[in-house]
């Protein structure tokens, strides 16, 4: 007889006794329950709610301020237009006027006086004032044309 | 007790359909396996109550671990006894450190420890001898009684032991000799009482 078989007989014993041996039938309810909650359909991906929302927010207020908002006013015309007294008054020829390339308009102020150089009437009792002109300059400084604003 | 059959082209299947979320394919594997894992937690713990713990952690594992299952390193069955080790052995752990450290004494004395005085198996062993033999399996050191427990009351196979003690085969063969040296010597009382009774 083998030394092991009585050892073998026993071990057969205890497996006979474990094949009456099951797992609380109450575990299988409980595990597939928990199967069902690990396996539940996902829910559909919001991904894009939040910039959907962050745009529908942006143009709802844009939309807002420019109905609030009180229209712009009107462009006010340029300072020289407005005062636009008349046509330039040339203080050089105008063929040399029209030969000049690159003639730039000033704004400038300075006593009614200096009229009279550019043979201009001044009257006399309104000589010391400023005067305000915009003066058109040849690239060199020289005053081709004058017109006065104010 | 044994393994279920091992029939891996059915259980993959079976493991594949249980990946898309199919409850049944689940139940199947769980009513294939159930039992064998629940009779290796209660050989391992010696509690049916522990057992009960080990055996629902071990499938709560399969569920939500499924993809840590590799089918090329052994079957469903030796896999899930692998994870029901791990946690009774946890499970053992946490009651030795309950234990107080004078009370244990060396390898047998530790085995007999995790023993549930209160809800032993004897309630669903109602065998004498069955229960005697449990007891002794129970007694011996516990890597010798993991590599008994595993080849010879559920039926892995040497690779599969291996596999689920992470040591080699020839280590598994020396093993289950010495355990099966020791539960013959922890039996012998046993048997010579039986002999005695003969006469």
């Amino acid at each position: 007889m083998n030394s092991h078989e009585p050892v073998d007989l026993h071990l057969a014993a205890l497996r006979a006794e474990l094949r009456t041996v099951a797992a609380p039938p109450a575990l299988e309810h409980a595990l597939a329950a928990r199967f069902r909650r690990e396996h539940r359909l996902p829910r559909p991906r919001l991904w894009w709610m939040p910039p959907l929302a962050l745009a529908a927010t942006i143009a709802l207020v844009s939309w807002m301020i420019r109905n609030t908002l009180p229209p712009l006013p009107a462009p006010r015309p340029a300072p020289a237009a407005e005062a636009d007294a008349g046509p330039f008054l040339a203080l050089r020829p105008l063929e040399r006027i029209a030969l000049e390339p690159g003639s730039t308009v000033v704004t400038t102020e300075f006593p009614r006086a200096l009229l009279a150089d550019w043979g201009l009437p001044v009257s006399p009792d309104r000589a010391g004032e400023p005067v305000r002109a915009e003066m058109l300059y040849s690239p060199e400084g020289e005053a081709l044309a004058i017109r006065l604003v104010n | 007790m044994s393994m279920p059959p091992h029939d891996p082209k059915a259980e993959h299947a079976l493991l594949a359909r249980m990946k898309q979320g199919d409850e049944t394919a689940f139940v199947a594997l769980y009513r294939r396996h159930k039992d064998a894992v629940h009779r290796f937690a209660l050989l391992y713990c010696g509690s049916t109550a522990i057992a009960a713990d080990v055996t629902q952690d071990t499938f709560l594992h399969f569920i939500t671990q499924t993809a840590q299952y590799d089918p090329a390193r052994g079957s469903v069955g030796a896999w899930l006894c692998g994870v029901a080790r791990n946690l009774a052995r946890k499970q053992l752990s946490v009651r030795e450190d309950a234990t107080d450290p004078q009370d244990l004494g060396d390898d047998a004395s530790l085995a007999e420890a995790h023993i549930d005085r209160d809800s032993p198996l004897e309630r669903v062993l109602r065998g004498e001898a069955a229960e005697q033999v449990r007891r002794a399996v129970a007694a011996i050191a516990p890597h010798y009684r993991d590599v008994l427990i595993l080849c010879e009351l559920s039926d892995l196979s040497y690779a599969e032991a291996a596999q689920v003690c992470g040591i080699d085969i020839g280590t598994v063969r020396s093993r289950l000799s010495r355990a099966r040296a020791q539960l013959a010597q922890r039996l012998a009382p046993l048997l010579e009482g039986a002999k005695e009774a003969v006469r």
